[in-house]
């Protein structure tokens, strides 16, 4: 198949990018730079475009591999096991959740469903409150919040809603319940729906096509299918980074790297950069480090509605509601946040659970099926405090995070709220994703059912798409493991600038909350390291 | 086998279960170059039959092309995971493919070979629906990998009224 689409990696490989790595040039043995960057996502990708802009040399170390949109065939199988953390079976340790997170270069941004929203301020006001977090709050933030919306062509979706997303403006409507319309950070987008598979058009500004591209121009390195594995630590100083090449499965492919740099950046993302840490033996004085991993514990209701849904097409999530996440003080009951899945085959039929028979019912149904999804605010209550990372035998990393009876009571009320506007929508059967549950085909008979089944981990389906936390920042060290600009506390050139560095789960899609941390982070280093004053946009 | 990396994988639990010393004695390696062994892939296709029931062709010949392909690519994505994750599922499948293994986590009495499809799908749901942690592992373990795979192959979008990607070729 070819595609109309020009497709910015290849004509920038053709330029001359520097490219290693993944069987696009060899690997040398050691390499010498200014800055190295753990990662290519949202911390890591705005950081490098701002540390290139100021004339540092750069050498970007990502796992995953190069794929861009010629490569995006928006195929689910493609994409789960090539673009994603372990294959797509990225899972909490008791196998109660999925993860997905991505792993490619421009990270989870090449695989989200573009919603861009601020940081709550609410959210940023517990960090001031309890982590003393005053460059980061709410009116502190909002330069940085316009700066990357700027850079990322960040809008308000104005374009109607699909038939999966209407269902939740509908519904929300009958209930008089605010029900806006999403930003996305999209440019030219073709509608098609298939943002969590890879953008085939170049549409979404992911990091892949925008800030990556942006510091190849300006010379930097990128390292792929490269692990960071270790960081060489002499005192309170990082001497070396030692990386890995690796195959698609993560088994190792040819001999080791060793990068000697002035400043290590480490945003390979949340439950990653911990684990580099840890293996790495850095020093975490106050036991912080991997703790207070944060999920957005997240939990799915289908139903079917009279009219054709087809919800694998137009753009995944243009609609949503924070009206559950004010109904009561930000750290009393967990609250929740209101949006809808895509509803490809593979992806929905496996969540919405059922073996042969009942999933045999649900492939008639699956043209008519709306899935709404609400995602619990976790990090904000003492029962809600979050996963903790550790290391497997090969040190490779996993996140135990206990689904509580606190978070499962988010649960079930999301449950509750989403059937009520599922049927407020039209519904002619709701379903909650749970084991137990049935076709129920009324609210009353939904909500009767719901009030009397168990909620417990692996009945209740529950997975993950937001991974934030492990290494927070704080205003001093017994709070946090880097300080408020990133620099971490104990060791003298090394920053973390991802999603670990969010002290709590934000009650939103985080991905302009690592956004602009890092176009703040990144921008005082920059001027720290050059002396240059650089911006994003 | 050793005991220690089934203690870590959380089979622990199959202590309780009274199948870990008998199991453990008569397991062998469920992957063999990427592959499953005899014993592992009679075991894998009679799962995927249980989970797939009523999906799969009603012919007798087609049924068994598809679950073949069904095989192929489920030891494809199996290759595709992480060491980690390829050694705790194997050793899981290992368990599984013994007597007290199949007996004491699905509690299905017939061998995997000469088990109908509803037997086992009867095993796994009361695996879905049991109350130790362990045996609802195994059972998303094994029925969520079987409908990932399942839906993915774009010969199962017919099922579900799946056109497919829209084409942006031109």
């Amino acid at each position: 198949m070819s595609s109309p689409i020009p497709d910015p990696i290849k004509e920038g490989l053709a330029r001359g990018w520097k490219v290693l790595g993944g069987g696009l040039g060899a690997l040398p043995a050691t390499l010498e730079c200014d800055v190295v960057i753990v990662g290519s996502g949202a911390g890591a990708g705005i950081t490098a475009e701002l540390l290139a802009k100021a004339g540092l040399k750069l050498v970007i170390v990502e796992e995953g591999p190069l794929r861009s949109s010629s490569d995006f065939r928006q195929r689910e199988a493609e994409a789960y096991s090539t673009l994603y953390q372990e294959a797509g079976a990225r899972k909490t340790a008791d196998q109660a959740m999925p993860v997905l997170q991505g792993r490619c270069v421009g990270g989870s941004t090449t695989v989200n469903w573009a919603g861009a929203f601020r940081t709550p301020g609410d959210t940023l006001d517990f960090w001031v409150e309890r982590y003393g977090l005053n460059e980061a709050s709410p009116a502190a933030m909002v330069p940085w919040f316009e700066q990357v919306e700027r850079r990322l062509n960040i809008s308000e979706w104005l374009t109607e809603p699909n038939p999966n997303n209407d269902a939740l403006r509908r519904g929300a409507l009958k209930l008089g319940i605010e029900a806006p319309n999403a930003k996305r950070n999209v440019k030219g987008c073709w509608n098609l729906g298939s943002c969590g598979l890879g953008c085939p058009t170049n549409a979404k500004q992911s990091m892949l096509v925008t800030t990556i591209p942006a510091a190849l121009d300006l010379g930097a390195t990128l390292l792929v299918q490269t692990r960071a594995e270790k960081l060489e630590l002499a005192g309170n100083e990082v001497q070396a980074l030692i990386c890995q090449p690796v195959q698609l499965n993560g088994d190792a492919a040819g001999a080791p790297v060793r990068i000697k740099a002035r400043h290590y950046v480490v945003a390979g993302g949340a439950i990653n950069s911990p684990a580099l840490l840890m293996r790495s033996g850095a020093p975490d004085p106050h036991k912080l480090l991997g703790r207070r991993t944060f999920l957005h514990p997240t939990v799915a209701s289908s139903s079917v509605m009279p009219d054709p849904v087809k919800g694998w097409a137009g753009a995944p999530l243009s609609v949503f509601s924070d009206h559950f996440e004010h109904v009561s003080p930000i750290d009393g009951p967990i609250s929740y946040k209101l949006e809808v899945a895509p509803v490809h085959p593979g992806f929905a039929m496996t969540n919405l659970g059922g073996l042969g028979p009942a999933m045999a019912a649900r492939t008639q149904q699956f043209p008519h099926i709306s899935i709404f999804i609400g995602l619990l605010r976790d990090g904000f209550h003492p029962e809600a405090g979050g996963g903790t990372v550790s290391l497997k035998s090969d040190g490779s990393p996993v996140l135990d995070y206990k689904l509580t009876d606190f978070l499962m009571d988010g649960a079930r009320r999301a449950h509750l709220t989403m059937v009520e506007l599922q049927f407020a929508a039209g519904a002619k059967t709701v379903r909650p994703a749970h084991e137990m549950a049935r076709d129920y085909v009324s609210w009353k008979e939904a909500q009767e059912a719901i009030k009397t089944l168990p909620y417990q981990p692996y009945l209740t389906t529950v997975g993950s798409a937001h991974v934030m936390g492990g290494c927070n920042m704080a205003a001093d060290s017994a709070r946090g493991v880097v300080r408020p600009d990133g620099q971490h506390w104990q060791i003298a050139n090394l920053s973390v600038h991802d999603g670990s560095l969010l002290p709590t789960s934000i009650g939103a899609n985080p991905q302009v909350s690592i956004y602009s941390q890092a176009a703040r982070v990144g921008t005082a280093l920059a001027k720290r390291l050059s002396g240059k004053a650089v911006a994003l946009a | 086998m050793k005991r220690r990396s089934l203690l870590k994988l959380g089979i622990g639990a199959a202590v309780v279960l009274g199948v870990a010393g008998a199991g453990v004695a008569l397991m062998r390696p469920a992957l063999v170059n990427g592959k499953f062994s005899t014993d592992v892939h009679a075991l894998m296709r009679a799962v995927a039959e249980g989970v797939l029931d009523g999906l799969l062709p009603v012919d007798a010949s087609a049924r068994s092309a598809r679950l073949s392909v069904q095989l192929a690519q489920l030891e494809t994505t199996i290759a595709g995971l992480p060491a980690a994750t390829r050694s705790e599922l194997s050793q899981l499948l290992a368990l599984l493919a013994t007597g007290a293994g199949r007996f004491g986590l699905v509690g299905l009495t017939s061998d995997w070979a000469s088990a109908s499809a509803a037997e086992v799908r009867e095993g796994l749901s009361a695996m879905g629906a049991s109350s130790i942690g362990l045996r609802q592992q195994v059972y998303h373990a094994l029925r969520d990998l079987n409908t990932l795979v399942f839906f993915n192959d774009p010969s199962s979008w017919a099922l579900v009224g799946y056109p497919g990607p829209r084409e942006i070729a031109v």
